[in-house]
């Protein structure tokens, strides 16, 4: 990419010439930052998730002690369980389908608002307003009315349903979560909000158009908050929950078609009481998530810009 | 400088750990009792009445309530209960009791048996809450399951009436016959449904689980019963799979409930007072039907089970106030029907006469029933709960087509088979 | 280049056709989108055999009993209690979150330790597990803690930076700003911690005002964490009551759960509003020169 030159251009050499204090002691004000992330992700965090890979090898009820069973919920899993392969699809497409669609709308709808002169709070404000809600108990009600036979979406397209059509009752999910793109959207515009205006001006008076200052300035100087939300998304997507198991009731229907991994992994855990197959479950998850995780970070080097490593720092 | 931040902490840990202090520590020397159940804010209007006077009677006890809809209760009472914080008294599921009691989480209720009396529970409906032997539950209310139809409909269409002792092939024939008529399913697909299962289980003189919970019948019984609804569907007698796949026990969900999409659904009596509001025209509760040979398959199902935590450290306040809630006539005219109609034979009688309005349309119901039903069969083993939504699911594939009612069963039983081996 | 003085004349009439077209754009998508919003407005309107069965946006009458049952609360606590106790909760939370979260960030994104490439990677994978397969290990914990039924599990874990979303997100952040202003810093004397609250805490103005609007949004609808870890009454959230109005096995009251669930909007609404226009400000404004 040739984009990289605008911000360059008021790199400078001089910290060269600045003493940087001893390593140690920099090393411990890091430490001194991070004090409470230890502390928690110790505690709180790595220590629950041990006793959770560690009962995933065991047969758990929730009540009696764990029963040591070695890889059997994992070959079990895999090998005799048909279920678990229709969430496993039914996630894939899921993160296929979600996940652009969300960033797209956010992402375009950000560019939309930055360049408004008028309204821009109102605007911004009106399309939070569906993510306010959240996935409660309400706006399942609402969204079941809204794509049920006999709803307002059945009445203008004629569809029927779609929440009871195991073809069409993962858009319907997908759709929910498409709708509450605010989150995707706010953190670009806290981003297109953090490009420093200079650079535009820059770019205005050596008549750059605005594709160009889009391609030159936006993109490269957006890319870190572009590539949080595509890791964060496309790992909550990978998590999807609340929106399938409000809509569905819980079931994951109809015919399995929205039973995400997450759902069937609660109706293992928490319904049949077998937290030692769940635990398989998540471990599972984890490691898939972090396989398409490490791939983004590694595609990243190639397409993400951060300012502070201009200095021939990081 | 610094003063002022120890304050500010203390303040803010006061706050944190609730300003009221009604904590475990805040009952002075009382016996501080936790009790959680599940129901909606009329039941809370009334169990709060009824602790209020408990306490009265009993003023060294405290009673802190807490509780939540059906689902959310479960799942936290699960929570509670692995990480050994189970509430000292919990209401419980026909469904929970084996769960609970093999995991060692209620108290052998032969323990308080002094403080609590069950002398004037049906022993049928008692011993649906023994496991192992050993009494870990006790029942409150009793529920059975009925054809509930749009009154002013099914007689517009001219067609019989249901009756005492009809069969499910009358059932069947009916249904045809509404839909005939009326142009609409005549009742919801029960295919979806393991309590109707089980009723039609039932009335060829079999059951779900066997003494030793076991399963209690093959895939040809199920095959035979995903035949029979698979092909009522396919005539368009019973409801279509688009709407029998959104069924999860709520009226609101059922063909009935939904704008009337159906003349009948089959349900449990109490909540099909819910269709009071969706159906305006009013219900009427029918019988479910019998084997071909007359054999009842519908019975009384305990429900709204009082247990005690078995780390409880206060097992004899516990055990005496699960006995006022079951025993206590003033109690009873506080509770009415709102946990259903109580199993305490002489409360039922002595609130009979003053029930209102559904609650009287319920008790009428099971009074004509009374009688003619057998037992109850013992509580269901825990790999039940995981069953309950098996059946629906593999139902699913029937319904939609994606398999065969064969197929389906054989799947359903496999599976029954690991579960009821773990 | 060369174009420059031309185009300001010649395309001025395109540019505020463009605007009228943005505006119109904006304002069909809001209409698609709001229409579940006003549904939602609506049905706490309707009367109660029109909550579920009636298919149809406008109520036929309008049944304001619905809010007054809502506004007597639930299990004789006061929906002001429910709302303080929401209020404490989220507030407690984006206190936590912003200052823990902002405290790692600036170490990951701007300081050098060691295994600073695996604890990040450790801290994204936290992310990873699906929560559900670390609830019962964590209730242990609290309880063994003693913390069950008190408002340390829900706020506790926010001062740890156990939000592992959030310390990335300012990462990002940081990370879009030039290491020269720390340069600079060092030169007039500043260590660590003062470039961080004089310098760099200043410029993330915008990811940590996201972090305070997600943060007070997602506790104050998270109503598992709170179902969970709270027992008595008059500890609970508006979330959790507005849950109680629901039960599958007996009669549920929807149209008061309908009202609960707007009145507990109205707080995150004006959250939203009042926290979002500092969004605006970012380092366009904030009167720092690159």
């Amino acid at each position: 990419m040739t984009t990289t030159e605008i911000p360059t251009a008021s790199r400078t050499r001089q910290d060269a010439a600045v003493k940087k204090p001893p390593r140690r002691r920099r090393e411990g004000a890091a430490w001194v930052f991070l004090s409470p992330w230890v502390l928690g992700a110790s505690v709180l965090t790595l220590l629950p998730m041990a006793v959770s890979l560690y009962l995933s090898f065991t047969d758990y009820d929730l009540f009696n002690p764990p029963q040591w069973v070695g890889l059997r919920n994992y070959t079990q899993m895999f090998t005799e369980d048909p279920r678990y392969w229709r969430s496993v699809v039914a996630t894939l497409t899921y993160v296929v389908i979600a996940v652009p669609l969300q960033l797209g709308l956010a992402l375009i709808v950000a560019l939309a608002l930055k360049s408004m002169r008028r309204g821009k709070g109102f605007y911004r404000s009106a399309f939070y307003a569906p993510s306010l809600l959240g996935a409660s108990m309400s706006i399942a009600l609402v969204w079941r009315a809204v794509f049920n036979d006999g709803g307002t979406v059945d009445n203008l397209l004629g569809t029927g349903g779609w929440v009871n059509q195991p073809g069409w009752a993962l858009f319907a999910v997908a759709l929910l979560t498409v709708w509450q793109f605010g989150a995707p959207m706010v953190i670009f515009l806290a981003g297109l909000q953090q490009i420093p205006s200079e650079l535009y001006e820059a770019a205005a008076v050596d008549g750059a158009s605005r594709w160009r200052q889009f391609l030159s300035i936006t993109v490269p100087m957006l890319s870190p908050v572009i590539f949080f939300n595509l890791v964060l998304q496309t790992i909550q997507a990978f998590q999807v929950f609340t929106p399938a198991f409000a809509v569905s009731a819980g079931k994951g229907g109809p015919a399995d078609s929205t039973l995400f991994y997450t759902l069937y992994l609660y109706d293992r855990g928490f319904v049949a009481s077998h937290m030692g197959y769940a635990s398989a479950m998540a471990w599972t998850l984890l490691l898939a998530i972090g396989a398409v995780t490490a791939v983004l970070f590694r595609t990243s080097r190639s397409w993400v810009f951060y300012a502070s490593d201009t200095d021939g720092g990081a | 400088m610094r003063s002022c931040a120890t304050a500010a902490v203390l303040a803010l840990c006061a706050a944190l750990s609730g300003c009221s202090g009604s904590g475990d520590s805040g009952g002075g020397g009382k016996a501080v009792l936790r009790y959680t159940w599940w129901g909606n804010p009329d039941r809370a209007a009334r169990t709060e009445e009824a602790v209020a006077l408990f306490e009265k009677q009993h003023p060294g006890i405290d009673i802190q309530t807490s509780f939540a809809g059906y689902d959310a209760y479960k799942q936290k009472l699960a929570t509670q209960a692995a990480g050994g914080d189970a509430p000292d008294v919990m209401q419980l599921d026909y469904r929970m009791i084996d769960q609970y009691a093999s995991g060692g989480v209620l108290l052998d209720l032969a323990k308080q048996r002094s403080a609590l009396s069950t002398a004037d529970i049906d022993a049928g409906l008692l011993a649906t809450g023994v496991v192992d032997g050993k009494q870990y539950a006790v029942p409150q209310a009793r529920g059975t399951e009925t054809i509930v139809y749009d009154t002013k409909q099914w007689k517009a269409t001219g067609v019989e009436l249901p009756r005492e002792g009809w069969t499910w092939n009358d059932w069947a024939d009916t249904m045809r016959a509404l839909a005939k008529k009326s142009g609409k399913p005549g009742g919801t697909d029960p295919g979806w449904s393991e309590d109707a299962f089980e009723v039609w289980l039932r009335g060829q003189g079999k059951n779900l689980y066997t003494k030793d919970q076991q399963l209690g019948f093959d895939a040809d019984d199920l095959t035979k019963w995903w035949t029979f609804t698979d092909k009522l569907r396919r005539e368009g007698a019973v409801s279509p799979a688009e709407q029998t796949t959104q069924l999860d026990g709520t009226v609101e969900n059922t063909p009935l409930g939904r704008g009337g999409k159906a003349i009948s659904d089959n349900n449990w009596d109490a909540p099909s007072s819910g269709f009071l509001a969706l159906v305006p025209s009013g219900v009427t509760l029918a019988p479910m039907p019998s084997g071909e040979d007359g054999t009842p398959g519908q019975y009384f199902k305990p429900s709204m089970f009082m247990g005690i935590a078995d780390n409880s450290g206060y097992p004899e306040q516990a055990a005496q106030f699960i006995d006022f809630m079951l025993n206590d006539a003033d109690a009873a005219k506080t509770l009415g029907a709102t946990r259903g109609i109580p199993v305490n034979e002489s409360i039922r009688e002595a609130i009979t006469p003053e029930l209102k309005d559904f609650d009287k349309t319920v008790a009428d119901f099971q009074a004509s029933l009374d009688g003619d039903l057998n037992a109850p069969p013992k509580a269901p083993p825990s790999g039940d709960n995981a069953l309950q939504t098996t059946f629906q699911r593999d139902y699913d594939q029937v319904s939609y087509e994606r398999m065969s009612p064969r197929e389906a069963a054989e799947n359903y039983i496999t599976e029954a088979k690991a579960e009821l081996r773990s | 280049m060369t174009t420059s003085t031309a185009s300001t004349t010649v395309v001025r009439k395109p540019v505020a056709w463009r605007r009228v077209a943005l505006h119109l754009g904006c304002l069909a998508a809001l209409l698609v989108m709001l229409y579940p919003l006003a549904w939602l407005l609506a049905t706490s309107l309707k009367p109660a055999d029109e909550v579920i069965a009636s298919l149809d946006l406008l109520p036929s009458s309008l049944e304001w009993s619905n809010y007054s049952t809502a506004l007597e609360g639930v299990n004789e606590v006061s929906v002001w209690r429910l709302l303080g106790n929401s209020l404490f909760i989220a507030g407690g939370a984006v206190i936590g979150n912003v200052l823990s979260c902002s405290l790692a960030a600036y170490a990951f994104a701007r300081l050098r330790f060691r295994f600073r490439g695996p604890l990040f990677a450790f801290m994204i994978a936290t992310i990873m597990l699906p929560h559900h397969a670390v609830l019962i290990p964590q209730y242990i914990l609290f309880n063994q803690l003693g913390m069950v039924n008190t408002y340390w599990p829900l706020i506790l874990p926010k001062f740890l930076a156990t939000e592992a979303f959030f310390v990335f997100l300012i990462v990002q952040f940081m990370r879009g700003l030039p290491r020269e202003l720390e340069e600079a810093a060092r030169i007039d004397g500043c260590g660590p911690f003062r470039s961080f609250f004089l310098v760099i805490l200043p410029l993330t103005r915008p990811a940590l005002i996201t972090t305070a609007i997600f943060t007070f949004i997602w506790t104050w609808n998270d109503f598992f964490t709170q179902l969970i870890y709270l027992f008595s009454p008059e500890k609970f959230t508006l979330t959790l009551a507005l849950r109680q109005f629901v039960d599958a096995s007996s009669q549920s009251a929807f149209g008061p759960m309908f009202a609960m669930s707007v009145i507990a909007l109205l707080p995150i609404v004006l959250f939203f509003l009042a926290f979002q226009r500092f969004l605006v400000e970012g380092m366009a404004n904030s009167g720092v020169k690159g």
